[in-house]
């Protein structure tokens, strides 16, 4: 088959519309089909709706504005003959057999020869939907199976038939890692796959064990929760999550199609509570309310729960689980052997869902390392079900079934005594079916630095960051702090790190494989010395932050950083004062400063006029710079993808986007490869800046603002100070303020305001809860 | 001799002129305080204390409170003394209007409780105790209850008794068993056993009413399952009058070093009748807010017996005559110098002199607080102001204990072998001293509760009502050209605090032995720092006002001069104890626990 350059959806629900929208976030071109609906005067309804929706949705659908032009909607009457030029045709539409089949027979006649078609579904066997179709259809049809919601969700199900082409499944699977950043889990033509089927039996499992223990919600959601590793809206909260109707439409397919042998039958219960839930409308999020419920009656905003033995509301209560407090819970094997409720819910619901884990290998996945991955990016479990059993012991866990007059599975069986996982000259290795250990093999282009971790040791490493040699003459920096957060740890590795690259490398990437790529400075430090007056600590860090950033930037060497997820304030900065960026398509980057009540100092507020005002299409003079950079600043904007950071400029149109994570870095440190072949650093430019006037201009703007409510008294304050440094200070307009001067305007700029009790409340808020103090 | 006389020039000076008195009338409900109203009740206070209850120190010390058949009789004179009080409204001047108070803010409050820890010590306790069982019901009981007790609480002619400790739970009150069991007119039955009740039993007031830690029988365990219960000695009727005796008994009392007028009683509650304070299980909060008022009470009572220590002191080397001047005869007309005349003597009296006035101002600044928490109309000053007192608690306690010790303790030493002999009642302050250190928490639990509480609390934000207001005085006055000798002592003192301050959140984070190892110290270090600060601004203000003084400027050259010894010679131990802290806590811990 050739390229994917063109791709067709057909069926604009939630699941085909999600997927469209993801291609088109991949930056290919994608026709979203639909039925005509009966009498509508508007052909296209369905599909022009559903991208309505789409640019609606929170989280956001779409990377870009871009994106979004790049999808085409229709109707499968009209725009059937379109197909012809789709390299790509996914199905997306009912989960029911007649309506898919009598589908694809019409678009086995509109395709062209030797494009892809493939179904979205999550229930339907493969053979069942290629039953009675020409050769030539099996041989290009197979099954993709996204997760929702497609942009966020990582994991792709994908089962080939026995008469797939292999080089489809190959492209389609190469076109999904790389275009679309998934990562493919090839799953056997089994019912429910892998993920869905072993969720499946945990989630109603877990229900019916709740109910017959007399668990409390809230109680049952906390076992199933954090000890595991899973989201912390456990099983509940997840059902209401995904909708409680869904269930039985899922536990009866599985139910249908799975053997009587299999233990999936044994743990469907009925329970009544929920049947009148589903009856009543209260089906979860979407409905009147589920398992939990934000009661608003009487104007009130009320968190309950459902009392599962008698079904009415009460207040939500956090859950008390003594098993569980003071670090109690970390070991598996003794909270699931422990004597109280908790223990023998996560005895009940684990040992099991376990067991069962172990039974889809081989049956429905080659592999364990198959399932663990379905498990951790199809349910975010953070750890696969066989590395739980290794947390646990495959022999604790064989006594455990075997006391519980469970069946133990072969392969835990084979295991017995050996983990699951280990760790052999360097190599991660899993156990085969066959009693072996093999290597976990990475695809080309990816390389992680947890393997190269487990091979070397660091070049430089202290209590928040370390160096490591990549490769080839590159080095890559690590934060290791919590969340990442920029310290004075951070702060040195980094100078040293650049001597170090100055003496024996070539190239410097900024890499690391937290959830997020940092989240700015280390605001608890920072407020801690606040409070007892150590300003001059303080104005240290920033002035050796500034410097450890210019020193990177003017370095005689190439610096790629390389986010992923969060980068915020000082990580923006890192990325404001690298040669290049690689940057992972979810990343979301922001100069967020002044939501704590502080400006960007380590550089952000001088890089982000630079890049303004050298941009050739960008307005010249002193005033559109800096006012563009005003706007961006003082509002703490925060690109929601990597796309967006480049409409804002945090990161600039060369700078690259990987969309697979596991990618990131071989693309990061081949970017750093390919510019230190006669590589100079950026000469400091000077800037031409309004002074006093534009700082005016831009405090009438926020006292506008304050007018209308939108400010508040310190956002005045912040704001103020802000607009100091980005026009100059005492600049002129006639006089070019070099970036030295401006930096000195960043520290003062931030030492005025760090010394407020505003500003230190506002840091204080965000710490205790998350959310910014509006004061 | 015991020669009290209330320091009221000082007191004046405290409230008025170096925390500004003009502040606290424009506070919501404290429009009436003026100077002259405050002057007045300082003055007619003053009274109370030299003419009705110093007089019975010392008698009630050497008699004591005696126990018969679960009575406990008080010394001679205290019902008299006792009614005198409660007649003069004593009882209830910093209680609210509204339940019989006189409203009186803290500022004012606080050094009339000096003058009564100075005066009698033991007396000052019943009041006392009475005065945190009110704050604690004020602020966690329900309407019903404050309205059927405080009035008598406030008048007096009902006293207070706070019931925590067991035999087998001193600190550790997540220990306790005293049960609590839910009757169906919604009341409880108390039952359990409680030792160390002060004023658990006494002969002054007709009706005793105790607040009582209990658990109820689904409580969890430990300190979460703890809740608080009104118990009264008597079960009022629905007019107020007294009815039937409750299931309260004093079963003995103790015999202890000091505060011998003061009963320290065991109590047994059987079915009791009481009433649930606050919420089920959150019986610490209540608690809490009667300690924190409790904690304070106790740092002044270390302040009043240093003060009445020095007093004694002061009159007894300016009359004892012994020896000459080193120098050569200061009083040839005599047949000896008294001992005045000698450094090491004058060591004992400054020191003594430069510990309570420090104190007093600290103090002080912390009625302020305290002040602004309840009146002021800006929230942001009241959290700062709770963020202030909050932090100074364990300081005050421990710090004011502790020093108050050391200057009975050299009281005594100045009068040489006579401050051993009881009739001078030099050891009477000691052993009274002693006590003040232990109870309301020990103070290595205050000093704990410095490290591991208040330090860590929202990131520091308590410390910054203090280290903000001191940094921003210090970076004003430092090219003052009277202050700069006593800045420049602040300023390194500070520094060292702020060093040790920011080496214990780091340490202590990671391994809380090494806060715990350094806690006591840090406090004394913290405290020793507030004293400095507070004299530099005391010197200030001497410096401002001594000019035009007249018969005054004597007074002001006092406070100068003592501010100097202060820095010079007692602020300088900060030194060692940053040494000692920076030390960590190997030297501590080293020694393996079987050596001992």
């Amino acid at each position: 088959m050739t390229e994917i350059k063109k791709v067709a959806v057909i069926g604009a629900g939630v699941m085909g519309a999600g997927i469209a929208a993801h291609v088109a976030n991949a930056g290919i071109a994608v026709l979203l089909l639909d039925i005509v609906p009966a009498g509508a005067s508007n052909r296209n309804i369905i599909a022009e709706t559903a991208v309505e929706k789409l640019l609606k949705a929170d989280p956001a659908a779409f990377m870009s504005k871009r994106a979004a032009k790049l999808v085409s909607t229709g109707n499968i009457e009209d725009n059937l003959a379109d197909l012809s030029s789709c390299d790509w045709i996914v199905e997306a539409v009912i989960e029911r057999l007649d309506i898919k089949q009598a589908l694809y027979t019409r678009i086995e006649e509109a395709r062209r020869p030797g494009s892809v078609v493939s179904s979205n579904t999550s229930t339907i066997p493969l053979s069942d939907l290629t039953a009675g179709l020409p050769e030539s259809f099996k041989r290009d049809f197979l099954i993709t199976h996204f997760f929702n919601p497609p942009r966020y969700m990582r994991l792709l199900e994908i089962v080939a038939g026995a008469e797939t082409n292999p080089d489809t499944v190959a492209a389609v699977s190469h076109f999904a890692d790389v275009k679309l950043g998934k990562t493919v889990v090839a799953c056997k033509d089994t019912p429910g796959f892998i993920a869905n089927r072993l969720g499946t039996y945990w989630l109603q499992l877990a229900v019916g064990e709740a109910f017959a223990l007399n668990l409390k919600v809230e109680e049952a959601d906390t076992v199933m929760g954090r000890p595991f590793g899973f989201p912390k809206t456990g099983v509940f909260g997840l059902i209401d999550l995904v909708g409680l109707d869904l269930m039985p439409h899922v536990q009866g397919s599985l139910k249908r199609a799975l053997p009587a042998a299999d233990p999936f039958h044994a743990t469907l219960r009925d329970e009544p509570l929920i049947a009148r839930m589903i009856e009543t409308g209260f089906t979860g999020r979407k409905g009147k309310g589920g398992f939990y419920r934000l009661n608003r009656e009487n104007g009130q905003k009320l968190k309950e729960a459902i009392d599962l033995a008698t079904g009415d509301y009460r207040p939500q209560a956090k859950a008390v689980v003594p098993e569980l407090e003071e670090g109690g819970g970390k070991d598996l094997a003794a909270l699931m052997s422990a004597p109280g409720p908790a223990g023998r819910y996560a005895r009940a619901v684990m040992a099991r869902t376990l067991a069962y884990a172990a039974r889809l290998v081989p049956e429905a996945a080659d592999d364990i390392v198959a399932v663990d991955d379905a498990m951790r990016l199809g349910y975010n479990w953070k750890f696969g079900p066989f590395e739980l059993i290794d947390k646990i012991g495959a022999a604790r866990l064989i006594d455990m079934l075997k006391a519980d007059g469970v069946e133990v599975p072969a392969l835990l069986a084979l295991a017995a005594e050996r983990p699951f996982y280990r760790v052999e000259a360097g190599a991660r290795q899993y156990l085969g079916t066959d009693g072996t250990y093999r290597d976990i093999v990475r695809p080309a282009g990816v390389l992680l630095l947890a393997d190269i971790k487990l091979k070397s040791q660091p070049l430089l490493k202290n209590g928040s960051a370390a160096l490591w040699d990549i490769g080839e003459g590159v080095v890559c920096l690590e934060f290791t702090s919590k969340s990442n957060a920029l310290d004075e740890g951070i702060i040195s590795l980094l100078a040293k790190a650049l001597k170090l690259t100055k003496e024996k490398y070539k190239a410097l990437v900024i890499y690391n494989e937290g959830s997020n790529f940092s989240v700015g400075a280390n605001l608890g430090l920072a407020l801690f010395a606040c409070n007892i007056g150590a300003f001059g600590e303080v104005e240290k860090l920033v002035a050796s932050g500034q410097k450890a950033y210019q020193d990177m930037k003017y370095a005689p060497f190439p610096v790629v950083a390389a986010p992923s997820g969060l980068a915020l304030g000082g990580g923006c900065e890192i990325l404001l004062h690298a040669d290049a960026v690689q940057a992972h398509a979810e990343s979301y980057i922001g100069l967020v400063e002044c939501g704590v009540g502080v400006l960007p100092a380590w550089g952000g507020c001088t890089a982000m006029l630079e890049r303004w005002q050298t941009d050739p299409k960008f307005p010249k003079g002193p005033m559109p710079a800096p006012s563009k950079v005003f706007e961006t600043v003082s509002t703490a904007t925060v690109a929601k993808s990597a796309a967006e950071a480049k409409e804002l400029k945090f990161l600039r149109e060369g700078d690259g986007i990987t969309m697979n994570r596991d990618r990131l870095l071989a693309d990061a440190k081949a970017r750093a490869l390919a510019l230190v072949e006669g590589y100079a650093p950026p000469k400091p430019i000077d800037l031409t800046l309004p002074g006093p006037t534009g700082k005016v201009a831009m405090d009438m703007a926020v006292d506008g603002f304050a007018k209308r409510g939108l400010a508040t008294p310190h956002d005045r304050v912040v704001s103020g100070a802000l607009a100091l440094v980005l026009t100059g200070g005492d600049a002129d307009h006639t006089e070019p303020v070099s970036q030295a001067r401006l930096l000195e305007l960043e520290r003062e700029g931030f030492m005025t305001l760090i010394r407020t009790n505003a500003t230190l409340d506002r840091i204080e808020h965000i710490l205790e809860t998350g959310k910014p103090l509006r004061n | 001799m015991q020669v009290y006389s209330p320091p009221l020039r000082d007191m004046r000076f405290v409230l008025h002129e170096l925390h500004g008195s003009d502040v606290l009338r424009t506070l919501e409900g404290l429009e009436e305080v003026t100077p002259d109203l405050i002057d007045a009740v300082l003055d007619e206070a003053g009274k109370l204390v030299t003419e009705v209850l110093a007089p019975l120190n010392q008698s009630a010390d050497q008699e004591g409170c005696t126990y018969e058949n679960g009575v406990v009789r008080t010394p001679k004179g205290f019902k008299e003394a006792y009614k005198t009080f409660i007649e003069g409204g004593w009882n209830g001047i910093a209680c609210d209007p509204q339940y019989g108070g006189q409203g009186l803010p803290a500022s004012v409050n606080k050094l009339v409780e000096e003058m009564l820890c100075s005066g009698n010590l033991a007396f000052g306790i019943c009041p006392g105790l009475t005065h945190g069982a009110y704050e604690a019901l004020k602020a966690y009981a329900s309407d019903d209850l404050k309205n059927r007790f405080l009035p008598k609480m406030v008048e007096g002619v009902w006293s207070g008794a706070m019931c925590l400790t067991e035999p087998q739970c001193g600190t550790d009150l997540g220990l306790v068993r005293t049960r609590a069991v839910p009757q169906a007119d919604g009341s409880y039955k108390i039952t359990g056993n409680k030792i160390f009740i002060s004023a658990g039993e006494q002969d002054l007031t007709e009706n005793i009413i105790h607040l009582v830690l209990a658990r109820l029988p689904d409580a969890p365990s430990g300190i979460k399952g703890i809740s608080l219960f009104l118990v009264p000695k008597f079960l009022p009727k629905d007019d107020g009058a007294l009815g039937p005796r409750n299931g309260v008994l004093c079963t003995g009392i103790e015999h202890k070093m000091g505060i011998h007028g003061s009963s320290t009683c065991q109590m047994s509650f059987e079915e009791a009748t009481g009433w649930l304070v606050g919420e089920p299980n959150r019986g610490m909060r209540a608690m809490f807010a009667m300690m924190n008022s409790e904690r304070l009470s106790v740092g002044t009572q270390g302040l009043g017996l240093g003060e009445a220590a020095y007093q004694a002191a002061v009159a007894y080397a300016r009359e004892r005559l012994q020896g000459r001047a080193l120098t050569g005869a200061k009083h040839p007309d005599k047949p000896a110098d008294p001992i005045i005349v000698h450094p090491d003597v004058r060591r004992m009296l400054m020191t003594m002199r430069a510990y309570n006035e420090g104190c007093r101002a600290l103090g002080g600044w912390v009625a302020r607080a305290l002040d602004l928490m309840e009146h002021a109309s800006d929230p942001q000053t009241r959290r700062q102001a709770e963020d202030f007192t909050s932090l100074m608690t364990p300081i005050v306690k421990a710090l004011f204990t502790d020093l108050g010790f050391a200057s009975a303790s050299m009281g005594m030493q100045v009068y040489g072998g006579h401050g051993y002999i009881r009739d001078h009642g030099m050891e009477q302050y000691v052993r009274d001293a002693r006590i003040a250190m232990i109870y309301e928490g020990t103070n290595g639990v205050q000093a704990l509760d410095l490290v591991g509480r208040k330090l860590p609390a929202h990131m520091g934000r308590y410390l910054r009502s203090f280290f903000h207001p001191v940094l921003a005085y210090i970076d004003a006055k430092m090219d003052d050209e009277n202050l700069s000798p006593l800045i420049a002592p602040l300023g390194k003192a500070f520094g060292a605090l702020q060093l040790a301050t920011a080496h214990i959140a780091e340490k202590g984070l990671r391994d809380p032995d090494e806060a715990g190892a350094a806690a006591t110290e840090y406090l004394r270090l913290f405290g020793l720092v507030a004293l400095g600060y507070m004299w530099v601004r005391m010197a200030d203000v001497a410096y401002e006002k001594r000019a035009g003084a007249g018969d005054d400027a004597a007074f002001y050259e006092a406070k100068i001069a003592t501010a100097r010894f202060y820095m010079d010679k007692l602020l300088p131990e900060v030194a060692a104890l940053w040494g000692a802290i920076k030390a960590g806590k190997a030297a501590t811990m080293g020694l393996d626990e079987t050596l001992f």
